[in-house]
């Protein structure tokens, strides 16, 4: 139950002039699972050493409940770090692994193995106490890496890109674990990952780090609809992208005029607008309808792909492939651009 | 032509050479040990040589002399070297003087090593002039005697000189590959600094340093010219009391030299025994 | 790992440091001092009169330390080129197959780099006498190849197991012969390490004592004999000059492959016999 406050924390490396990470502020309410997305050595992993004490910072501060935690030893700070490739000590049994911060804590033996017996039942691997870690499956190490880090009942978790080294069928089995035992013991966690989907499935807030600096701090949707920059629509799979015109209401480019939501901003800017967003077929009482050229037309399996044109400007479109099944390439269409899809970026 | 027969040709050479030369010359010298050799019609093998080796007291002096040497020489050895590979993975000034300094050792010869000893500890050594210079000592006798002494500390120092950094550089290139994230795992989940060396560092690198230390143990139980530098005069080294023997006017000392030879050579098969044991236990995990 | 360190850890390292950088250099210096010192005698920190006598001894025709130098330097060439001649397949044998027995072969082959040489040379000693090889500058070249052989093979074996044959299958398929294969895609892939192997090779051979001294009976004189000899006999100035003289090739094959004597290498097992 810990509230952590991260203000401008900065690290430069020995050697190195330019920042991994450059003044980075972030405040991580109690009990909240938090992403830090961004791509490979954008300064993700620098972040979770300093909070957990394993790296000292070039500048700024940690706080945990308001209390500055800098100068607390790792083994104090009441922070548990899971690493990307799990480093279960390969010389211990799975048992040893997981009661080894208990071990340090110098508890009772019987102890200890009672609380192993428990939480690896509670990662659903009741009968591996006594393997090698070897001799496991990397879902199962990664079970057992968050048994040993959750049985010592730490302040705040941080986990190192914990989805990315399993396979698609084992990736929500172990989202629903981190989440579910997560929101039971009501720890404040905080994950790292270069993934956006990994990032949205399973975190409450994402943290968009680019250049080792923050770039948008929100709830995960407001990623896809309400973008701060390019840059961070790109990131997320945005790819259209309008120059023009705004006055809050209308949005005037090479598309015609089209109607935007409410709070967009005003002044000269860039349309942008998810391609799942296009409405392929529209008919005459949809808003913001405009006439396209089907260019180019990919099946995807799932969904189909159409790059459009409407004058000179290119459009990305994904769409049901039942519903553009008698679309071939050179066709003209109806599209709508949604208001509510609509948004506005800066120039 | 088949994938045996290829094996067998491209190993052919290399295994009659090592197998003429060392394990031939193993065999004769096991052979002579028990007084059997047909071509020189000794065809009655006997166990005088035995008999003679282990009813001598300077045998058993000279291989408890050796096995100090060698026991005390290596576990220091491993020790320190394990201190300096701690040393070493930090950047600090002159870290890559010590690097260097590491592998330049390494190239230099026993024999000079235990040369610099004796000039550096012997009672007009360096440090008995320094000891004199610091009016500590009046005349080379005050001096402790740490060369041609009971202890083999000078032996003993000269190992430590050159196995330290043999030791160390394998260790560290292990620490290397290792890394530091086990220990901040072991960190994050609570362990302070004493108890993630203990608990987390020691047992990943320990199958390195045993491996290391076996063949140090080896090395410097069966190693000729270091003792015969800076050795006592009585008792004497193994390898040392084994070639007199050996060279003896008296012909007749021969097998005892071959049986104090083969005293080695099972020693060094039991160290074998362990390296191997270890070493596939490392492939293993 | 945790980067804040204190000003006293931080002092207690570089201290360490220096301590552990004389030590390393200690030894040697004695040697070097002596090898300029005219008469040096107790209690004098450092020699009162200086003089080039025992390096011009050294270097001159009639005492025989150049003619000692050449001698172990064809010696460790001859020893070293015939464990790379015979390591070269075995290491590939090893290196490239699986085979029942490999198990067998690796220890047959460990074996000679952990047992001392006093334990086989007494032996072989008593073989060479009925040979005629006692005594001679081939005796101790084919005893050399005890230390020499086995750690080349061991060398080329871990230089085998990261070598890829499909390139040999791609240049047989492009119309080269087996030798031709060899020579222009086999030999340049494995030659680093035939040159750092080679370079071990020799620096264990120059450094053999025991088997020299037995095999070559007193008439093979090499380096490490003459310097044993002039140590013993309490000539310090020209075993310091002899000493500076042994050591060089060393420190030149060490600038020449710093690199690779880091542990990782399967090379530095090496010295182990040095």
């Amino acid at each position: 139950m810990t509230h952590v406050s991260i203000k401008e924390l900065t690290k430069i490396y020995p050697g190195s002039a330019e920042p991994a990470l450059d003044q980075l502020s972030l405040e991580i309410p109690t009990g909240e699972l938090t992403a830090l997305l961004g791509p490979s050595g954008c300064g993700k992993t620098t972040t979770m050493k300093m909070i957990a004490g394993l790296l000292a910072q070039t500048s700024g501060d940690v706080l945990f409940d308001d209390r500055s935690v800098l100068n607390d030893r790792p083994e104090h700070r009441g922070v548990v770090m899971v690493f990307q490739n799990y480093l279960l000590f390969p010389y211990m049994s799975v048992a040893d692994n997981v009661g080894f911060g208990l071990k340090m804590r110098k508890v009772p033996k019987p102890e200890i193995d009672r609380r192993v017996a428990e939480i690896l039942e509670l990662v659903k691997l009741p009968d591996l106490g006594s393997r090698r870690p070897s001799e496991l499956s990397g879902g199962q190490q990664q079970r057992v890496a968050l048994a040993r880090a959750l049985i010592v009942q730490p302040n705040v978790l941080l986990l190192d890109e914990p989805l990315s080294n399993l396979d698609a069928h084992l990736r929500f089995e172990m989202r629903d674990l981190i989440r579910g035992l997560q929101q039971e013991m009501g720890i404040t966690t905080i994950f790292v990952t270069h993934d956006q989907e990994e990032a949205v499935v399973l975190a409450d807030k994402v943290a968009l780090i680019l250049d080792g600096r923050l770039k948008q701090y929100e709830n995960a949707d407001v990623f896809y609809k309400r973008p701060i920059d390019e840059a961070t629509a790109r990131f997320f799979g945005g790819q259209n992208f309008v120059s023009g015109k705004s006055n809050g209401l209308v949005f005037e480019s090479a598309l015609g005029k089209l109607a935007l939501p409410e709070g967009a901003i005003s002044g000269s800017g860039k349309l942008t607008f998810r391609p799942e967003n296009i409405r392929i077929n529209a008919t005459k009482t949809d808003e913001n309808t405009l006439k396209a050229v089907v260019n180019e037309r990919i099946f995807l399996g799932t969904q189909t792909r159409l790059r459009l044109v409407v004058g000179d400007e290119k459009l990305d479109a994904i769409a049901n492939p039942n519903e553009v099944e008698n679309i071939s390439t050179g066709d003209s269409v109806n599209i709508s651009l949604p208001a509510s899809s609509l948004w506005v970026l800066p120039k | 032509m088949s994938d045996r027969l290829k094996i067998a040709l491209l190993l052919a050479p290399a295994l009659s050479i090592i197998g003429i030369l060392f394990f031939g010359g193993l065999l004769i010298g096991f052979m002579r040990s028990f007084n059997y050799m047909p071509v020189i019609g000794l065809t009655d093998p006997d166990l005088s040589a035995y008999a003679a080796v282990f009813t001598s007291k300077e045998f058993y002096l000279s291989f408890l002399l050796t096995f100090h040497i060698a026991f005390t020489s290596t576990v220091l050895s491993s020790i320190l070297a394990i201190g300096a590979a701690l040393l070493l993975r930090r950047t600090f000034i002159g870290r890559s003087l010590i690097n260097f300094l590491f592998q330049l050792n390494l190239t230099v010869p026993h024999l000079v090593g235990a040369i610099g000893m004796l000039y550096l500890f012997s009672q007009s050594g360096s440090f008995a002039r320094l000891g004199a210079e610091w009016n500590l000592i009046s005349k080379p006798s005050d001096f402790p005697a740490m060369v041609f002494d009971p202890y083999a500390i000078g032996i003993i120092l000269q190992y430590i000189w050159k196995e330290v950094p043999f030791i160390g550089v394998i260790i560290l290139a292990n620490m290397q590959s290792l890394g530091e994230d086990y220990e901040s795992v072991a960190r994050s989940l609570g362990a302070n600094k004493w108890q993630a060396f203990i608990h987390v560092l020691m047992p990943l690198i320990f199958p390195g340093v045993l491996s290391a230390s076996i063949i140090v143990f080896a090395f410097t139980f069966g190693a000729y010219e270091i003792p015969a530098i800076l050795g006592a005069s009585y008792p004497k080294a193994l390898p040392v009391l084994a070639y007199q023997k050996y060279t003896d006017v008296d012909l007749a000392a021969r097998p005892e030299a071959m049986a104090m030879a083969i005293v080695i050579a099972l020693l060094s098969a039991l160290m074998i025994y362990f390296y191997v044991r270890y070493t596939r236990r490392r492939i293993r995990s | 790992m945790v980067g804040k360190e204190s000003f006293s850890v931080r002092s207690f390292r570089v201290l360490t440091g220096i301590v552990l950088i004389t030590w390393l250099i200690l030894p040697l210096i004695p040697l070097a001092i002596w090898s300029f010192a005219k008469g040096w005698f107790f209690p004098d920190l450092l020699p009162k009169r200086w003089s080039m006598q025992a390096w011009d001894y050294a270097l001159s025709d009639t005492a025989g330390v150049i003619d000692s130098l050449w001698l172990t330097i064809g010696i460790s060439l001859a020893a070293t080129a015939l464990s790379i001649l015979v390591g070269i397949p075995a290491g590939r044998a090893l290196g490239m197959y699986k085979f029942k027995g490999k198990e067998l072969v690796e220890l047959l082959i460990l074996a000679p780099t952990i047992v001392p040489g006093i334990a086989v040379v007494l032996g072989i000693h008593s073989v060479f006498i009925s040979m005629g090889l006692n005594n001679t500058v081939s005796g101790v070249i084919l005893v050399h190849l005890i230390p020499t052989l086995p750690y080349m093979v061991l060398v080329m074996s871990g230089i085998f197991a990261n070598y890829d044959p499909s390139f040999e299958a791609q240049a047989r398929s492009l119309g080269a012969s087996p030798i031709k294969t060899f020579w222009h895609v086999t030999l340049p892939a494995i030659m680093p390490g035939i040159i750092v192997g080679g370079l071990f090779a020799f620096l264990v051979s120059w450094s053999q004592y025991i088997l020299t001294l037995l095999i070559g009976g007193g008439r093979v004189v090499t380096l490490p004999l003459l310097l044993f000899n002039f140590a013993t006999s309490g000539r310090n100035d020209i075993t310091g000059a002899i000493g500076m003289i042994y050591i060089l090739p060393g420190i030149i094959i060490l600038l020449l492959t710093a690199k690779h004597l880091s542990g990782r290498s399967g090379a530095v097992g090496g010295f182990g016999q040095i």
